[in-house]
């Protein structure tokens, strides 16, 4: 089964530096692979970075094999932008360009990669915490983890859909792609907010630990608990 | 053990393009306080959503649900600590890449500090016997394990009443061997809907449910064969 094996929700569990370094770190890092294909002032620099970025994908201890099948949904959408872009323009224009694109794909996975989503939740929920009085941290923090995780199963519903298409001689009929992911989708999207509801996940968050630690219950009917709309 | 209560309780929907709204359920009168009920009946008769009143999944349109006192609707958060749910399919429960992490996850409002609550679930984990598992992807455990994982993942916060709507539904028979000797050995309330009748007989108490209503109420062996019978079977 490949489902959840992509760039986004695939944490690789290790010890590297990478995966020990803050995350802010990491997200200021990213942002610089960003900021700097803006500047790349040309194709070989393209390459330079470019091998930067695997390079701590490889220090990460990813692996090769992961980094090729991150890769791979990406591949064709390079190669047509590499196309047209040397024709709309120059080869080594398309080639600065498509290097760029590269690198902050591979970057992005590495922070991905090397970040559980523990981690994650903690960061959004520590990042979002001066929003407080209008959204709730934990709420915010779920989300995002759960969005990350779904990108991979809608990617995975995709190709799913497309078999079930050509299985049917559909594969050229737009509709008969679009329309079952959004389906499964919207399905998903159902049942995961189901799921996080009954487990409370969603439920605002009690003032300061005057939740009973399983055991004893704070009286027995008509107790005053009124939980409801009321974040701290 | 704690007290379920349905006092009344209807649960109707909107029909598209008509005034009459659609029931699903009701109404319904219960209270249940055994450790071990299952909810039998055929498909469409109003099982899940039975299930689903009981930690505020699902809101009566009228009457009340209360689990030891607490009202579904205006004690939901206070209820759902008590009361865990799982459903039929474990990947749309797990909602982690892995079940350590969904483990944590469900250990959020406990423990703030990460290393405490990665140690929780360590416990957890181990409690249910898998350690060995908890940092395989969950689409790489098999059906079996899934459902166990799942089921640790709910019952870390030890919720009071466990709901469990076709816990072996996607199951082998040996599987769901093994979740009948755990569920078996849970000291919680245990509220199941299924289609598996040894699974049904296991209990305490089963109610029959049929077109929305609880037609038969007591012990499994005469519940089974009730409904065996109005199944015309
Ligand atoms: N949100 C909803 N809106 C409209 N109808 C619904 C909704 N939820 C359930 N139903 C309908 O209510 C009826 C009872 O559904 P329910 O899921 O409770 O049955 P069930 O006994 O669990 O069936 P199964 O054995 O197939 O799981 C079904 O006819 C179903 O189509
Ligand atoms: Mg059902």
């Amino acid at each position: 089964m490949s489902r959840g094996d992509g760039l986004f929700g695939s944490y690789v569990q290790g010890t590297s530096v990478v995966h020990r370094a803050p995350l802010a770190a990491k997200f200021v890092a990213l942002l610089a692979v960003g900021v700097a294909t803006t500047l790349l002032p040309s194709w070989w620099t393209g390459c330079l970075l470019l091998a930067l970025v695997v390079g701590t994908h490889a220090l990460a201890g990813l692996g090769l094999g992961r980094l090729l099948r991150t890769m791979r949904p990406v591949l064709p959408v390079l190669v047509v932008l590499f196309a047209f872009q040397w024709w709309s323009q120059d080869a080594a224009m398309a080639a600065r360009l498509v290097l760029g694109i590269l690198a902050c794909y591979i970057a992005a996975g590495v922070v991905t990669g090397t970040t559980s989503p523990s981690a994650l939740i903690d960061a959004v929920v520590g990042a979002a915490r001066p929003l407080r009085r209008w959204l709730d941290p934990e709420a915010v923090g779920i989300a995002v983890a759960v969005m990350f995780r779904s990108i991979p199963w809608i990617a995975d519903a995709f190709g799913e859909v497309r078999e079930a298409a050509r299985a049917r001689g559909l594969e050229r009929n737009p509709r008969a792609l679009v329309l079952p992911v959004v389906i499964h989708t919207v399905g998903y999207a159902r049942a995961t907010g189901e799921a996080l509801a009954a487990r409370g996940l969603g439920d605002p968050v009690e003032g300061p630990q005057d939740a009973p630690a399983g055991g004893s219950r704070p009286g027995g009917p008509g107790a005053p608990s009124t939980n409801d709309g009321a974040p701290g | 053990m704690p007290t379920i209560e349905l006092r009344d309780v209807v649960v109707d929907v909107p029909t598209p393009g008509s005034d009459t709204p659609r029931r699903l359920l009701g109404p319904v009168e219960l209270t249940l306080s055994e450790q071990r009920i299952s909810v039998i009946g055929a498909n469409g008769s109003g099982k899940s959503t039975l299930l689903r009143l009981v930690n505020g999944l699902v809101q009566p349109s009228r009457g009340h649900v209360r689990v030891d006192g607490l009202d579904t609707v205006r004690q939901g958060p206070a209820v759902r600590q008590r009361v865990a749910f799982a459903f039929t399919d474990p990947l749309s429960q797990l909602v982690m890449p892995t079940g350590r992490e969904d483990v944590e996850l469900s250990l959020r409002r406990r423990h703030r500090r990460a290393d405490e609550r990665r140690a929780a679930a360590e416990a957890v984990l181990a409690r249910f016997g898998l350690d060995g598992l908890s940092d395989q992807s969950v689409y790489d455990l098999s059906g079996g394990e899934r459902q166990l994982m799942a089921l640790a993942a709910v019952l870390a916060t030890d919720p009071e009443v466990l709901v469990l709507d076709e816990p072996s539904t996607l199951l082998d028979l040996r599987n769901t061997r093994v979740l009948r000797e755990r569920l078996t050995a849970l000291p919680q309330m245990v509220v199941l809907a299924t289609h598996d009748l040894g699974l049904a007989r296991d209990a305490d108490r089963t109610l029959v449910v049929e077109a929305g209503r609880v037609v038969f109420d007591g012990p499994p062996s005469v519940a089974v064969d009730e409904y065996v019978r109005r199944s015309g079977g």
